[in-house]
């Protein structure tokens, strides 16, 4: 196997890459080398849905798949080997049948239709085992030998950057909300990939052109959360049980959140969110049911022994899953993408197992202290007060801004954000987003005349909040975001951050720290190439206070 | 007296570590740690405990020849009850890490719901878990099983579930009576209402989750109890891999479940059922010869290795154990569970 789209691969001197089972996610072989073929197939259903769009022919169900097939084989979202066999089945089928209607529409049109080669002509394997023999040769990076470490981390870019893409698209289809110039887009990225591009600079430019598309899937997104749950409103959330049967849910996904409330109505079960989903309770339409009763726990990496605690059932809408313990194992379940062998899986949005589990399971024994914390950060809120947050810094009041945020996860040097934060001068907002957050969240900041010091914007796509506050603020001051008293230290972890780091890139937004390192596939080659040909700036973080007094010089 | 490092790997490539005297067995001296090895009868006479010594030497005490036997002992093999250290130890375990526990197995009470005969000398027997501070739920992994204390009793018998962890809290056995034995003579007289204490679940017989290889499970007698709890697990949870039952008795009369089995079939389409008799009356339609000889077919003409789940007599394991490593199985395709008399 081969795999290193996440943070976490392993780097050693002997190379980079997780090569060995278990990857250090706890992917197995068998599940990477599978996860590699149906995203080949994948980019040939993009290289026929490309010419049939091109035909007039738009098949919006051969995009749902696109996506959500792509949702499947992000970090951390699905390690069911047997689902994936059967995903590259259905993927199969899906090329054939594209590829038969841009066939037809092409010779009702007088054309004569392209013979493609590449994952449009590959063909998968019956056997398992003859399967993964397959799975070398279709790996990112199948031909590293000859063609170098730089074209491959080039294409690992994009093609990683368009995961998270397709992620989020796959977040606001779900609620109903989907776009034939987002689809077009993205099948164009995915039919360029499929040529096995090896000009580094057509792919770094390819690699922005994932970032606006990603810019476009986010503003998507947005639409889709607050046209189906209203916009994010200040909120306090309690972050400490109550007494009485429980349900915790995870992940991103809202539109199964809004499920899972609506069936628990009324059944004397408390809904509690966990990791990503809590600004769901930030949003009307949710925080409208009574039993939706806070956030419990953090960040996805300390679910192990959160979800142990926890005395009812956990749901699990998207990522990030790792390995369910023992003890939690049955009452665990997981729902759209996300997969582990041996959890339940429910794909038809009855949840009835999950209220049984929840009446059985003992629940909370007593009710625990009252704690809150205040979110609700999301754009609407912000550039409703964008003249009082004008006048702050005008006045003096506002010195500069922090983004700090992203993904979280295990490596000791994201304590680096936590510095940030915390040490963030008394005149300074710390903007926030993502499940990097949980550093520092339930911190004691205070505020600069009213507004809070820390401002929770959302979950990681809720970055399109950030960069539409950032924009307003640039507007009010007339200036560009670059000349705005603001510095991004952003965390990552998998591919959803891949692709909000390559649309901030393509926003030209410059000065952003990334850590806690940079992705393994960014070669120094691709690194330096950014800089100096696309001047962009991909710094790594460095000390927190050395960071912090260099960002605030700058504004000086 | 010496103490010696006791380190066990397990099957994950995890380990554990105690200290253990040589007047002490490993199991108990694990246990002093609170490490809670899987075991079972903890007299040398189940099997439960068995692990494989890589280095150190020992003395093996008494142990059933029927769990341990000799050509097991001589590539290292060893109960954990009855063995004591005469050196550092380093013992492979055939189970993860998460099947050793580091608290009290769970105790508790559990009502009769329902004691009915199904079969000639078979009872199924239907508990319900009363609430506790733990809730109702019945949860276990499939093939695991519980230890029931005879009433009246402090004995305990371990049987295998047959049915799936569950929000109900019902737990379902089918048990063999055995003439004169402790569990059976109760059997007898129970009523529904009686409450029982139970405790577990226990056992590491269970499927291998991440597994890729169809899975054949092969079950004589009761042994079908904790095959067909993993047949509703795969059923329930919608499992895609391809399946094969074959269930072994000698006479018609002694077939239960068979209606259980149709229902896991309506759910599990591409499960393969054969019922094997040895001793058919005229009218069977079903295969004529033991598990042996219908694996002994199959086997022969496969394209794809099965992981094998065998649970059943000694002689039955031994045999199906043999027949799948002379057809080129490998060791690691072999899951399985005997039944030996308390």
């Amino acid at each position: 196997m081969f795999c290193y789209q996440c943070e976490q691969t392993t780097r050693t001197p002997a190379g980079i890459g997780c090569t060995s089972a278990p990857g250090t996610c706890g992917k197995d072989e068998a599940t990477a080398g599978l996860q590699d073929i149906l995203t080949h197939l994948i980019k040939g259903i993009a290289q026929y849905a490309r010419r049939a769009r091109a035909m007039g022919i738009v098949d919006r169900h051969t995009d749902d798949f696109i996506f959500y097939g792509l949702f499947t084989t992000l970090t951390n979202v699905n390690f069911t080997a047997t689902r994936f066999v059967h995903l590259i089945q259905e993927a199969t089928k899906r090329r054939e049948r594209i590829k038969l209607l841009y066939e037809e529409a092409a010779r009702e049109q007088g054309k004569t239709p392209e013979i493609l080669s590449g994952p449009a002509a590959f063909q998968p394997a019956d056997g398992l085992e003859q399967l993964l023999r397959q799975a070398p040769g279709v790996a990112i990076n199948a031909g590293a030998e000859h063609l170098g470490s730089d074209v491959i981390g080039a294409r690992a870019l994009i093609l990683y950057g368009m995961k998270g893409v397709a992620a989020y698209a796959q977040h606001a289809r779900v609620l109903g909300y989907q776009s034939d110039e987002v689809d077009a887009q993205a099948e164009e990225i995915l039919d360029y990939l499929a040529s096995n591009p090896t000009d580094i600079d057509a792919m770094l430019e390819e690699s922005l052109e994932v970032g606006r598309l990603n810019l476009k899937v986010m503003e998507l997104l947005d639409a889709a959360n607050t046209g189906s749950f209203g916009a994010q409103e200040i909120t306090s959330v309690r972050i400490s049980p109550i007494k009485g049967k429980a349900i915790l849910v995870s992940g991103h996904d809202l539109h199964d959140l809004k499920q899972i409330l609506e069936q628990t109505k009324d059944q004397g079960i408390n809904v509690y969110t966990h990791g990503e989903m809590l600004p769901a309770n930030a949003y009307p339409t949710l925080k409208a049911y009574p039993h939706l009763a806070g956030n419990l726990g953090g960040a996805w990496q300390d679910q192990q022994r959160e979800f142990a605690d926890f005395p009812g059932p956990i749901v699990m809408t998207s990522n990030c899953i790792i390995e369910p313990g023992k003890s939690y194992k049955n009452r665990i379940f997981t729902l759209g993408p996300v997969g582990w062998p041996g959890v339940r899986h429910i794909d038809n949005g009855d949840f009835t197992l999950v209220i049984q589990a929840a009446k059985a399971l003992p629940g909370f024994a007593t009710d625990a202290e009252d704690q809150r914390i205040t979110i609700g950060f999301g754009h609407h809120t912000l550039l409703g007060v964008a003249d009082k947050i004008v006048d702050a810094v005008k006045s003096g009041d506002i010195r500069h801004f922090f983004l700090v945020g992203g993904c979280d996860g295990v490596s000791p040097a994201r304590n680096y954000f936590t510095e940030v934060a915390d040490n963030a001068p008394a005149d300074s907002v710390v903007m926030t987003l993502g499940c990097g957050k949980y550093r520092f969240n339930k911190h004691e900041f205070g505020d600069i005349g009213g507004i809070p010091r820390l401002l929770d914007i959302g979950q990681c796509n809720d970055a399109h909040s950030a960069i539409r506050v950032a924009s307003a603020l640039a507007e009010a001051f007339n200036c560009g975001v670059n000349d705005l008293p603001l510095s991004i230290m952003l965390s990552w972890f998998e591919q959803k951050a891949t692709a909000i780091h390559l649309s901030l890139l393509a926003l030209g937004i410059k000065g952003i720290k990334l850590g806690p390192t940079l992705p393994a596939y960014l070669t120094p080659t691709l690194v330096q190439k950014l800089q100096s040909r696309f001047d962009l700036d991909l710094d790594l973080i460095g000390e927190a206070q050395a960071d912090l007094q260099a960002a605030l010089t700058h504004t000086a | 007296m010496t103490n010696y490092d006791i380190t066990i790997h397990t099957r994950d490539r995890q380990r554990v570590s105690f200290v253990c005297s040589e007047a002490e067995d490993l199991l108990s001296a694990a246990d002093r740690e609170s490490i809670l090895l899987p075991s079972q009868c903890r007299k040398g006479t189940c099997g439960a405990c068995v692990a494989t010594v890589t280095a150190g030497s020992y003395r093996l005490g008494e142990v059933s020849m029927e769990a341990l036997p000799e050509n097991a002992q001589a590539r290292g093999d060893v109960l954990l009850c009855r063995t004591y250290p005469r050196a550092d130890l380093i013992l492979e375990a055939p189970y993860d890490y998460d099947y050793i526990r580091f608290e009290r197995i769970p105790e508790r009470e559990a009502e009769v719901i329902e004691v009915t005969m199904v079969a000639i000398g078979t009872r199924r027997l239907l508990l319900r878990l009363q609430p506790d501070a733990q809730g109702g739920a019945a949860e276990f992994e499939a093939g695991q099983f519980m230890e029931i204390q005879v009433p009246g009793s402090g004995a305990r018998r371990a049987y295998s579930l047959a049915n799936n962890t569950n929000w109900n809290g019902d737990l379902e056995f089918f048990i063999t009576l055995r003439p004169g034995g402790a569990f059976s003579t109760y059997l007898e007289s129970a009523l529904v209402g009686d409450r029982l204490n139970i405790r577990g679940p226990l056992g590491t017989f269970t499927l291998r989750e991440n597994g890729l290889r169809p899975r054949w499970f092969v079950g004589g007698g009761t042994g079908l109890v904790p095959l067909l709890s993993m047949l509703r697990r795969m059923a329930d949870w919608g499992e895609m891999l391809p399946a094969r039952l074959y269930f072994g008795a000698r006479y018609e009369d002694e077939l239960f479940c068979q209606e259980e089995i149709r229902q896991i079939q309506d759910k599990l389409p591409q499960l393969q059922v054969k019922v094997c008799l040895s001793r058919p009356g005229n009218e069977w339609a079903g295969y004529r010869g033991s598990i042996m000889d219908a694996l002994r077919d199959d086997l022969g003409s496969l394209a794809v290795s099965p992981d094998l789940y065998v649970c059943g007599s000694t002689r039955l394991v031994q045999g199906v154990t043999e027949l799948a490593l002379s057809q080129g199985l490998p060791d690691s395709s072999l899951r399985f569970e005997r039944f030996l008399s308390a």
